[in-house]
């Protein structure tokens, strides 16, 4: 797998790495991350650590096994190793502000790369618009819904909801209400509860659709969720290309390799799209050039304005989704 | 029957032969300091000393003021839940729900004292509106809310101990069995209390307790009128003084009272401790609720260095840390031979463990299995102290 990645990822990380082939001075950078258990995470992972390296700079990599004291153990032994600067991908948005602060007192620079402390006045934040992202997505499968009913009656909108404790996730509950509210009078919220975990997912979704078997349209808040989505509704007879009897309209967010595919095939109608390359390199660049000044304590926020990959537009802007370019290279095949 | 030694002649002439060469070493001499050695209180304290002499000239980082500080800060915590499961190991018990009585008891501490709450993360938690709400916890801003709050942890934790001990001890269920449910059902109930939601916002004097300092130091001469804040170190902190204070607690009970002697009598025969006439199950309820209130003032600490009530807190790899720490000190997994010294180092030992393999750069999955190891290595060596102690007493 990690070869795949490798291979998949290279184009895209030698756009990344332009900037940093000439980089002054070489630089040890702690990456520590929470966990790596979806697409998006190990793209990142990948793009920063082989980019960062390539550069000259060593990485010292910490893996906190979605444990929010180990990660701050683990920064606090970056901490004392001497290390330059710090890229954190944390647990949550508590957790994250806590790191920030210790980092920062210790006058070292941090930058926390796609999921935003719930205080973003401190650090170097590079930040999806999550809520703008979700609106794009969610307007086009409520359009889609919209179509589909020729009278006034109520339609069922069901949303996987984050992790709300993840400003990220807020944020796409936000964007998916925006869109919602814009036809308020035609839906009724169905909210599930994933807590960004796959089993709790399928368990909440499984009880979700039994109560409420009439679907109209479906939100996921993540990517990852897709083949959980699929296999509640499968059994169900709920799970149809557009364009198929008893389609739903399905939106999620991310951009991974899975929606990507998804979408081709029609059971997808659209994903939130991260840039997640430009995120990686804006964390790095803010990073070294933290370093490089010797700002210890730089704050910064850094949005990714990102866009919404749909059926309509896949043919224009599939290869701006880096989910579509890992599939491209094969990255499924595995 | 001859019980008089085989005499050696040959042992006879070195013995009155004077001679340059140095004394031969007796391996029996030597089998017996080494039995000594292991036997000894401070067995693990100097294998700590030993590992770190090995490491350093590897680990240049190791031995600096601030990894120490790290060290150590990684301690108390572990520490102050370390000691409660030392009493539970001692009876022959096992704590499994020490996890979730720290994830239950640091989101009820949380939820009472937090100064504000965000209602849009937690206004479909149970204990929205009853615990906490847009202002905060229901003790935030009165006087004495700290003090309070952490009381309420600990009658909390003693409340879920008491339910451990009395099934353990009243109804002679097996403790693996009867805390392994309890952490089940803690762990899940601190998830659906907060809908699986952090607490954050926690008062200063709260957050003080889990990483505030009481003296600090800065090595050197004073040449810039700035000392960079990465070169002072915490020496004596909060979470330092509530662990040490509650180790020496623990271990004048285990040690110096009645009630501690009952505990090991109990741990090393438990009829027999009854027909002494030991309150065996009063003691063993007891037991179990210290255990609970040792891992509320871990919550305390957990969740006050990470500023959040969390309801995931114990949860992973947390009760290996634990029961390994205890292990390594030497405590017997078999019971009736525990101290809380014991302990202290084997959390020493434990946290450099831990300390060193992340500074060789191992992934979390290699940390654990060298742990896991490393514990199972202990467990061999208590049974090899076991045997020994017995053989020597024999």
């Amino acid at each position: 797998m990690k070869l795949l990645i490798n291979t998949a990822t290279a184009a895209l990380l030698a756009i990344a790495g332009a900037g940093y082939a000439t980089s002054a001075q070489a630089a040890t950078i702690c990456f520590a991350f929470q966990d790596l258990e979806t697409e998006f995470w190990i793209a990142g992972h990948k793009a920063i650590t082989t980019t960062l390296t390539e550069a000259g700079h060593t990485v010292i990599e910490r893996n906190a096994n979605e444990d929010a004291n180990r990660q701050l153990e683990q920064v606090r032994d970056c901490v004392a190793q001497g290390v330059d600067g710090i890229i954190i991908i944390p647990q949550d948005g508590e957790s994250a502000v806590t790191i920030v602060n210790e980092a920062q007192s210790a006058d070292v620079p941090i930058a926390v790369f796609n999921r935003p402390p719930s205080d973003l006045s401190k650090g170097i934040i590079v930040v999806a618009d999550n809520a703008t992202i979700a609106e794009q997505a969610t307007d086009f499968v409520v359009g889609q819904a919209l179509e589909s009913t020729s009278g006034d009656e109520k339609l069922n909108a069901l949303i996987i909801v984050g992790d709300l404790g993840d400003p990220n996730a807020v944020g796409r509950k936000d964007g998916f209400y925006a869109a919602i509210n814009k036809h308020e009078d035609r839906f009724n919220v169905i909210e599930v509860a994933s807590e960004w975990d796959a089993a709790t997912a399928l368990a909440n979704l499984e009880a979700a659709v039994t109560a409420n078997p009439e679907i109209d349209m479906m939100f996921t808040s993540s990517d990852f969720l897709f083949p959980t989505i699929r296999s509640v509704l499968e059994p169900r007879g709920m799970w149809k290309k557009a364009g198929e009897e008893g389609h739903i309209p399905l939106a999620g967010l991310d951009g991974d390799a899975t929606a990507c595919q998804l979408i081709k095939d029609g059971f997808v109608s659209a994903t939130g799209v991260q840039d997640l390359y430009f995120e990686a390199d804006s964390a790095m660049t803010a990073i070294l050039k933290a370093v490089e000044e010797g700002n210890a304590q730089p704050n910064e926020v850094i949005e990714d304005p990102g866009f919404a990959l749909t059926s309509a537009n896949l043919a224009d802007r599939e290869m701006d989704m880096w989910g579509c370019v890992l599939l491209s290279e094969g990255f499924l095949k595995n | 029957m001859n019980t008089m030694p085989a005499r050696d002649p040959a042992a006879e002439v070195a013995v009155s032969r004077p001679s340059d060469e140095p004394p031969r070493p007796n391996p029996r001499k030597l089998v017996g300091r080494l039995a000594d050695l292991v036997l000894s209180d401070y067995f693990v304290l100097y294998m700590s000393l030993a590992y770190v002499a090995v490491l350093a000239p590897f680990l240049p980082t190791l031995l600096l003021p601030a990894n120490i500080v790290n060290v150590m800060s990684n301690m108390w915590p572990l520490l102050a839940v370390a000691v409660g499961q030392t009493f539970v190991l001692a009876i022959a018990g096992i704590d499994l729900s020490q996890g979730s009585v720290v994830a239950m008891t640091s989101v009820i501490g949380a939820a009472l004292i937090a100064t504000v709450a965000n209602p849009v993360v937690l206004s479909n938690a149970p204990i929205w509106g009853v615990l906490i709400a847009e202002d905060g916890g229901l003790l935030n801003g009165m006087t004495g809310s700290l003090l309070a709050a952490i009381l309420v942890m600990i009658m909390v934790a003693m409340l879920i101990g008491l339910l451990n001990g009395a099934a353990v001890a009243m109804l002679n269920m097996p403790a693996f069995m009867v805390t392994l449910v309890s952490m089940i059902t803690f762990s899940a109930l601190a998830i659906y209390l907060t809908q699986s939601e952090n607490i954050a916002r926690l008062p200063a004097e709260y957050v003080r307790l889990g990483k505030g300092d009481i003296v600090s130091v800065y090595f050197g001469a004073k040449e810039e009128s700035q000392i960079a804040r990465r070169t002072i170190y915490s020496f004596i902190s909060y979470p330092m003084v509530i662990a040490v204070s509650l180790a020496i607690a623990m271990h004048l009970l285990l040690n110096r009272t009645v009630f501690g002697r009952y505990v090991l009598a109990i741990g090393i025969n438990r009829k027999a401790a009854e027909i002494s006439g030991v309150p065996v199950r009063r003691i063993i309820v007891t037991v179990y609720m210290l255990s609970a209130a040792c891992a509320a003032i871990g919550a305390l600490l957990y969740s006050a260095r990470l500023e959040a009530g969390r309801p995931t807190l114990g949860e992973g790899t947390f009760l290996l840390d634990v029961i390994g720490a205890v292990v390594i000190g030497g405590t017997s997994l078999f019971g009736g031979k525990a101290k809380i010294l014991w302990t202290f180092f084997g959390v020493l030992f434990f946290v450099l463990l831990s300390n060193t393999l992340n500074l060789m750069n191992l992934s979390s999955f290699q940390v654990d299995m060298v742990k896991g190891a490393v514990i199972l290595g202990a467990a061999l060596l208590d049974v090899f102290r076991t045997r020994l102690m017995r053989e020597r007493s024999g």
